[in-house]
């Protein structure tokens, strides 16, 4: 399998990324004005979309790494799974006990708060492998 | 483990790109290499010394046994 170009991969993911941007500025607002149920719910999971292609894109980007990038990104994916999985029963705990009140859009911030401890690791760890900084890609 | 990649690169005239592109990995993954940082694969190893045309034995050789 051929390498994912880095420069090609980061465009793609831009170009979904401003695909789900437009759909929160102009199409979610829709959800809560519309009546049907279908409709509702079609309107609700279609941001979910770009959001999946991305989660492909960056699943292939990894599969055509090398054995070194797929450590890597095996080791970050690892530590941001470990720190979502501590925070969310800190959470659960917290809020069954009533301590901290807390509304289902808390889960919108699961996959953000996965992506960026999952970036900041992996770029510590290409640092203290390879020397550099790599920000933005594999 | 300590290796002679870089020397064996250098003879050749390759810049670790161009020996990132002969072995289809990151030139990152060469620099880690190179460096002592990241010991590669069996089979990224032989596919090193098959490409320099060497024993793998001559290309890597194990840190001293404490």
């Amino acid at each position: 399998m051929a390498r994912v170009s880095k420069g090609r991969y980061n465009l793609q993911v831009l170009a979904i990324m401003a695909v789900y941007v437009v759909l929160m500025l102009f199409e979610w607002p829709l959800v809560g004005k519309t009546e049907g149920l279908a409709l509702r719910t079609l309107l609700a999971l279609l941001p979910t979309l770009p959001v999946v292609v991305v989660i492909v894109l960056a699943a292939r980007m990894v599969m055509r790494g090398d054995e070194l990038e797929q450590r890597m990104h095996l080791i970050a994916l690892s530590v941001a799974v470990g720190v979502i999985s501590v925070a969310s029963i800190v959470g659960g705990f917290l809020a069954v006990a009533k301590v901290w009140t807390v509304g289902g859009d808390v889960l919108f911030w699961v996959f953000p708060l996965l992506c960026m401890v999952y970036g900041i690791t992996r770029v510590v760890l290409v640092r203290r492998v390879t020397g550099a900084w790599d920000f933005w890609g594999c | 483990m300590k290796n002679r990649v870089r020397a064996f690169r250098e003879a050749r005239g390759w810049s670790q790109g161009e020996l990132a592109e002969h072995l289809d990995v990151s030139r990152q993954t060469i620099n880690a290499i190179e460096n002592g940082k990241y010991d590669p694969s069996l089979p990224l190893a032989f596919k090193l010394a098959r490409l320099f045309k060497q024993r793998i034995e001559s290309m890597f050789e194990p840190d001293e046994e404490r």
